[in-house]
């Protein structure tokens, strides 16, 4: 059996890679931000932003694809208004996935982020203001360190999620060779086509093995940040 | 000096009190749960109160009325935990420096080499929290808010976690504390031993209530405050006046209710007032005076009332103050005690304890 990838599937690799460390890296601010106030701060609509936030865990991942499109598309009132004021199109281009990736890993990096920080002691940030930290010092000082091993968990599983990203992914950009066809579209391309069973084996062998490196990775991290807060 | 006069709710409990406390060592004394802890919250900032206003120096921390509200890390209040709150990413430097680092230069009192060395943990700054021993973690604690220049420091239970033996080791530093640095210090505890070691001034909490505020001497005649402090474990106070030592120094001679009563030896000069502490559970009870015994304190009084707890008795005697000595029901029924028997308490000088490490000012 042929292990070696084509061009072609390299590009999907590289690709899928580019895109998920995008999703991650734009995840970091707004995923600790939720993840802070549905964790530490009560306030009217709570309960509905928490809701909003879980949405993309248990629609079925065409329908977040389908909205971005009809919101994001080249018809949609913001694709319209961005097209217009920046040339930016986010409808069938990489960055679109990126967001597509990034709408559906949302969920999981707000969840590991609220769980770890729910688990700081309140008392510690209370000493720490009694010493005299503003909210923003308690929070970069004292609760996000102690809240570092749910935070990094958090990046992985996002990182894995948007690895991994199908459904809204073709919906909202499609399928275009070299722009948008991450990993797992080019597995779905090479089991639609009769007679390409070995390189979709290939490519589902390859993201088996990245998708195991990275949540390695993230039991490792969280591991050694643990080990560190332990002394 | 430290005024407040606040209300507060948290839950079902509420909490009202208003204290003028100058600006030395108070100790706020009341069971767990009695809002001691709530007060120092509202004092620090952290517990938002729903009436009231609290004025530290001149300077309007807090007043609902006016929309006033100081936050928590602009008061300068420090705070000390029953269970240290150390910071368990940093090291025991790492924390003292946290609050340190954010006092101006101009307005630090205190460099880390002074507190690390007047609380003995200079051995201690390169370790992480996590291998410091129960007395250890509270020293730090105590110079972590010292070095933050507090303009008055809260002590909520600091001892409470620690067995009587750590007890005593910390004792020390807190006195070093108030004697050497001056900060102003509310101290609060359910121990009124702990108190006293560092001041004679306290108020009394109970149920969200101040039940008294003076000094000790002023305040335990108060009939509320006896009880709470019987309930607590004290279970019996003796304030005597010292009347002279023994040749030998093996014994202090003392007066209570007119009787001589013999003490532990202590340093206390003649004419000085002490307290001392005794367990119901060491007085032993006698129909007349007891010849050739080595029982040193024989002190008659007439029995007020008798309480069953369980299967012992509580005999409460009137001595000039009401004694509380705990007896089996066996030898009550044997004496024939009852409510306006005579009865002579017998109490070993051992059994005596001083409160407050021997002599309570005031």
């Amino acid at each position: 059996m042929n292990l070696s990838l084509s061009a072609a599937e390299w590009t999907a690799v590289l690709l899928s890679l580019k895109v998920s460390l995008w999703c991650t890296a734009c995840l970091c601010v707004p995923g600790v931000a939720v993840g802070w106030l549905l964790a530490r701060r009560e306030f009217p609509g709570k309960a509905l932003l928490d809701s909003l936030v879980h949405l993309p865990l248990v629609l079925p991942p065409v329908v977040p694809g389908y909205l971005l499109l009809l919101l994001l598309g080249s018809r949609g009132p913001l694709g319209r208004w961005l097209d217009a004021s920046f040339g930016i199109r986010l409808a069938f281009t990489w960055q679109g996935a990126v967001i597509a990736a990034a709408v559906m890993a949302f969920p999981l990096m707000v969840r590991a982020v609220r769980l770890s920080i729910e688990l700081v002691d309140r008392r510690l940030e209370d000493a720490a203001r009694a010493l005299g930290a503003a909210p923003w010092r308690v929070f970069a000082t004292v609760t996000l360190p102690l809240a570092l091993p749910g935070l990094l968990t958090g990046l992985v599983l996002a990182f894995s999620r948007s690895l991994g990203e199908f459904g809204a992914t073709i919906t909202f950009v499609g399928n275009i060779p070299g722009e948008t066809r991450t990993l797992a579209l080019a597995i779905y391309s090479a089991a639609q086509t009769p007679g390409n069973e070995l390189p979709a084996l290939r490519l589902v062998l390859l993201s088996l093995v990245l998708a195991l490196g990275a949540l390695y990775a993230a039991e490792r991290l969280a591991a050694q940040a643990r080990r560190r807060l332990q002394g | 000096m430290l005024e407040l006069d606040v209300e507060l709710q948290r839950g079902a409990f509420e909490m009202r009190a208003a204290l003028v406390l100058p600006s030395a060592v108070t100790g706020i004394f009341g069971r767990s749960g009695s809002g001691k802890s709530s007060l120092l919250g509202t004092i620090a900032g952290l517990v938002l109160p729903r009436r009231g206003r609290i004025v530290l120096d001149g300077v309007t921390l807090c007043d609902v009325a006016r929309g006033v509200w100081v936050p928590p890390h602009r008061r300068r209040i420090g705070l000390v935990f029953q269970d240290s709150l150390l910071f368990p990413h940093l090291s025991v430097r790492g924390n003292l420096e946290y609050g340190f680092k954010l006092v101006p230069r101009s307005e630090r009192r205190f460099t880390l080499a002074q507190i690390a060395a007047l609380l003995d943990i200079e051995p201690l700054l390169a370790r992480r929290p996590q291998h410091l021993s129960g007395g250890e973690k509270q020293r730090v604690a105590l110079g972590r808010a010292l070095l933050s220049a507090p303009r008055l420091l809260l002590l909520d239970e600091p001892l409470a976690a620690l067995d009587a033996g750590l007890k005593q080791q910390i004792l020390p530093f807190l006195r070093r504390v108030k004697d050497e640095l001056g900060t102003p210090m509310l101290y609060v505890s359910h121990a009124i031993d702990e108190i006293l070691h560092l001041t004679s001034e306290l108020a009394v909490i109970d149920a969200g209530r101040v039940l008294a505020h003076g000094t000790f001497g002023e305040v335990i005649h108060d009939e509320r405050v006896l009880g709470l402090a019987q309930s607590l474990g004290l279970e019996n106070v003796l304030a005597v006046r010292i009347t002279g030592h023994d040749a030998d120094g093996a014994a202090t001679l003392g007066d209570c209710h007119g009787r001589e009563m013999h003490l532990p030896p202590c340093a206390a000069r003649a004419g000085a007032t002490v307290y001392v502490s005794l367990r119901a559970s060491n007085i032993a009870l006698a129909l007349a005076p007891v010849p050739g015994t080595t029982i040193q304190n024989q002190l008659p009084g007439i029995v007020s009332r008798i309480t069953r707890l369980g299967d012992r008795m509580l005999v409460e005697i009137d001595v000039g103050q009401p004694l509380l000595a705990e007896v089996s029901v066996r030898a009550v029924q044997t004496l024939g005690l009852a409510p306006g028997a005579a009865a002579i308490c017998l109490v070993k000088s051992q059994a005596l304890a001083y409160l407050g490490g021997g002599i309570v000012p005031g």
